[in-house]
């Protein structure tokens, strides 16, 4: 009956504790049999081969930067010396005060910051309310529209391209071809079937607004694919909510903007990322809508200042430096804005949830 | 823009009281129309037309006049003709950059769904590498992506040593050279395009992790969706990660693949750093084109929209849906 285990032993008793030893494998075999097996070698072997991966395609992702900031902070003779590869030996940052002097580099950043702040938050915002409509909504033609959303992000820049000129040099609304328009009517020229009169139409070039107007009705650059994200994210969200909503007596527009645009926040946070940071280092619409006289964008700047003497045996290689360095100015901005975005962004990613 | 839509809250919630008669899903439908509203307006209003003019100009040839204005003549099918027949490059061209497509499409599709895979799992410092990843998709774009390009140009005219873009387009930057593939490779009787397609895929790998960047996050949300319970009896079951893969894993991520390969080819068809379009763009002696490149370019969407079809159907053919209810 009170048979009590001859393996423990009591070594220590006080008021309150008792210290009790069991009589266990040692600690010796204990571990072999942890740890020198194969399934533990596997498991090992796996999640190193994982992390050197990782770790070398980061690498290939990060080199670049760094090989680009290394030569950006060369002086000129560091690239005939052959000894000099990746550290310079004379750093100097003339470069730099050079490309911001003479390359109207804070012009640039100011009407650059402009332009995609804007853009960025409208873009946002309507692909945002876009894509709740195709998510939650069923009405007809649901799905054909969003069959035209997929076509405007299959056409080529390159095919639209120059009607997309003529359209803003020569803005009218309500004008299909050169019938009709609303400037034109209001004009006189009611119909003008082969000439356009240059005065019944705005040329809109060197303005912000063919931008502002093609992202306030979702059709800026690589906009179908916001609105798809979006709509994936919010058909992970559940319906109940919004039922719950509408059963206290919310609007629909109202159950939008307190319920679903708070909890969406870092899904527009990142559709925001995206937007900003492909308008910031964007260089079709730039070239198509600024032409020369307009004002200066950050693809305005890349250039070789004035002030510094590329004539000498490393030109080819100095030329590029200072391209290069004209790069990190353009990125920098964006690297500061990505790292405070950056964990907002992977949270997005982890609560869009898409589903087929 | 928001203001209109005020107004519209304000016109519904006033409606409603008028018509109480419309059941929920009417108005839900109505309100389903307001919010897509920004887009059909920019569609009718602007895209059409615009779609409109470049099928237009395709058929003319058109001229600048100096008092301002333009004019148009019509020339029929001459723009297209002119590509097709007449310019020796372009056909040549627009096979190249189908081939390639080809050969990259399963490239940047495995590619995306192995790392995203990983980045996915439990494994040191996985923040970081998750915000490593996503910097090529959001910075390597536009003009950066233009002043590598003219590094790898400024490596190609004769110092030897250039700035790394790692672009693998250069001799320097090369990772491993064919010909070590081929001697480790020429006992197995694989046979040498194989050989030669891997390598030049491992030589092109910043090029190739720069298309998978939007691929990566929609993998590795779909990856989220998938529930830890069905991993856990898998476990319980025994079955091995490999197995964990191809039976759930796979299955569950395919409608994603489906979406990948098809943005893969939309995106690599449209991005400027296309054989064709760089073609086609060289082709314009304006900043902002030419009729001749929009002809060129409406053939190439016509190839676009049956790649796209191609693709479609045949990853379609194996996705597997989860029924829901």
């Amino acid at each position: 009956m009170n048979h009590v285990e001859t393996t423990t032993k009591i070594t220590k008793e006080t008021k309150n504790r008792i210290r009790v030893d069991f009589e266990r494998t040692p600690l010796m075999e204990r571990l072999k049999a942890k740890f020198v097996n194969t399934f533990f070698f596997k498991k090992v072997l796996v999640y190193l081969f994982k992390f050197l991966f990782l770790l070398g395609i980061s690498y290939v992702i990060l080199f670049p930067f760094y090989s680009k900031i290394a030569s950006s902070f060369m002086s000129p003779s560091d690239f005939v010396d052959v000894t000099v590869r990746l550290i310079p030996k004379q750093p100097t940052l003339g470069t730099y005060k050079a490309i911001i002097a003479d390359n109207g580099y804070g012009m640039a950043f100011l009407n650059t910051l402009l332009l995609s702040g804007a853009c960025a938050i409208l873009q946002t915002f309507v692909c945002c309310v876009v894509g709740y409509g195709f998510a939650k909504f069923r009405f007809k033609g649901n799905g054909l529209l969003f069959l035209l959303v997929i076509f405007t992000m299959v056409v080529p820049h390159s095919t639209i391209q120059l009607s997309m000129f003529m359209k803003f040099r020569y803005f009218d609304i309500f004008k299909i071809g050169e019938v009709g328009g609303l400037f034109n009517l209001l004009g006189g020229g009611i119909f003008e079937w082969i000439n356009i009169l240059p005065d019944t139409s705005i040329s809109l070039l060197n303005t912000m607004w063919p931008l502002i107007i093609m992202s306030a009705t979702g059709l800026a650059f690589k906009n179908g694919l916001y609105i798809f994200m979006l709509r994936q994210f919010f058909k992970g969200v559940p319906d109940e909510l919004e039922e719950s909503a509408y059963l206290d007596g919310s609007g629909v527009f109202r159950t939008f903007f307190q319920i679903i645009l708070p909890l969406s926040v870092p899904m527009l946070i990142t559709v925001f990322m995206f937007a900003f940071s492909w308008q910031w280092t964007d260089n079709f619409y730039s070239e198509v809508f600024y032409t020369i006289g307009g004002p200066t964008l950050m693809p305005d700047i890349i250039k070789v200042p004035k002030s510094l003497d590329t004539k000498y045996a490393g030109e080819n290689m100095y030329v590029a430096a200072i391209r290069n360095t004209c790069g990190i100015l353009i990125l920098l901005p964006l690297l500061i804005l990505y790292s405070f975005m950056q964990r907002y962004i992977i949270q997005g990613i982890e609560r869009s949830g898409i589903t087929g | 823009m928001s203001a209109k839509v005020k107004n519209n809250d304000l016109f519904a919630s006033t409606g409603r009281k008028k018509k109480r008669g419309a059941s929920l899903d009417v108005r839900k439908a109505r309100a389903g129309w307001w919010f897509v509203m920004p887009f059909i307006l920019g569609f009718l209003l602007l895209y059409l037309p615009i779609i409109y003019d470049s099928i237009k100009y395709s058929f003319h040839d058109i001229r600048m006049l100096t008092g301002g204005g333009f004019k148009l003549d019509w020339v029929g099918f001459e723009n297209y003709s002119n590509a097709l027949f007449v310019d020796p490059n372009f056909v040549q061209k627009l096979g190249e950059g189908v081939t390639q497509l080809i050969l990259d499409i399963p490239a940047i599709v495995i590619f995306s769904l192995f790392v995203a895979i990983l980045l996915n799992g439990k494994i040191a410092g996985r923040a970081a590498f998750r915000a490593i990843f996503f910097i090529p998709v959001l910075l390597t774009t536009g003009l950066i992506a233009e002043i590598d390009a003219s590094n790898t140009l400024a490596n190609y005219m004769g110092d030897s040593e250039g700035i790394d873009t790692g672009s693998g387009e250069s001799q320097v930057a090369e990772i491993v050279s064919v010909m070590d593939i081929e001697l480790l490779f020429r006992d197995m009787m694989i046979g040498t395009e194989l050989v030669k397609y891997v390598a030049e895929l491992v030589n092109n790998i910043f090029n190739i992790i720069n298309r998978s960047g939007v691929q990566m996050l929609i993998f590795l949300s779909g990856l989220q969706s998938i529930s830890p319970a069905i991993y856990e009896s898998c476990s319980i079951d025994g079955a091995s990660g490999w197995e964990t893969f191809w039976k759930i894993t796979l299955p569950m991520v395919s409608p994603m693949i489906l979406v990948n390969a098809v943005y893969t080819v939309i995106d690599s068809f449209t991005s400027s750093s296309n054989t064709v379009m760089k073609y086609i763009e060289s082709q314009s002696p304006t900043a902002y084109g030419d009729p001749i490149t929009s002809a060129m370019s409406w053939m190439y969407f016509l190839i676009v929209i049956l790649m796209i079809a191609a693709v479609a159907g045949l990853v379609g053919a194996f996705v597997f849906y989860q029924r829901k209810d």
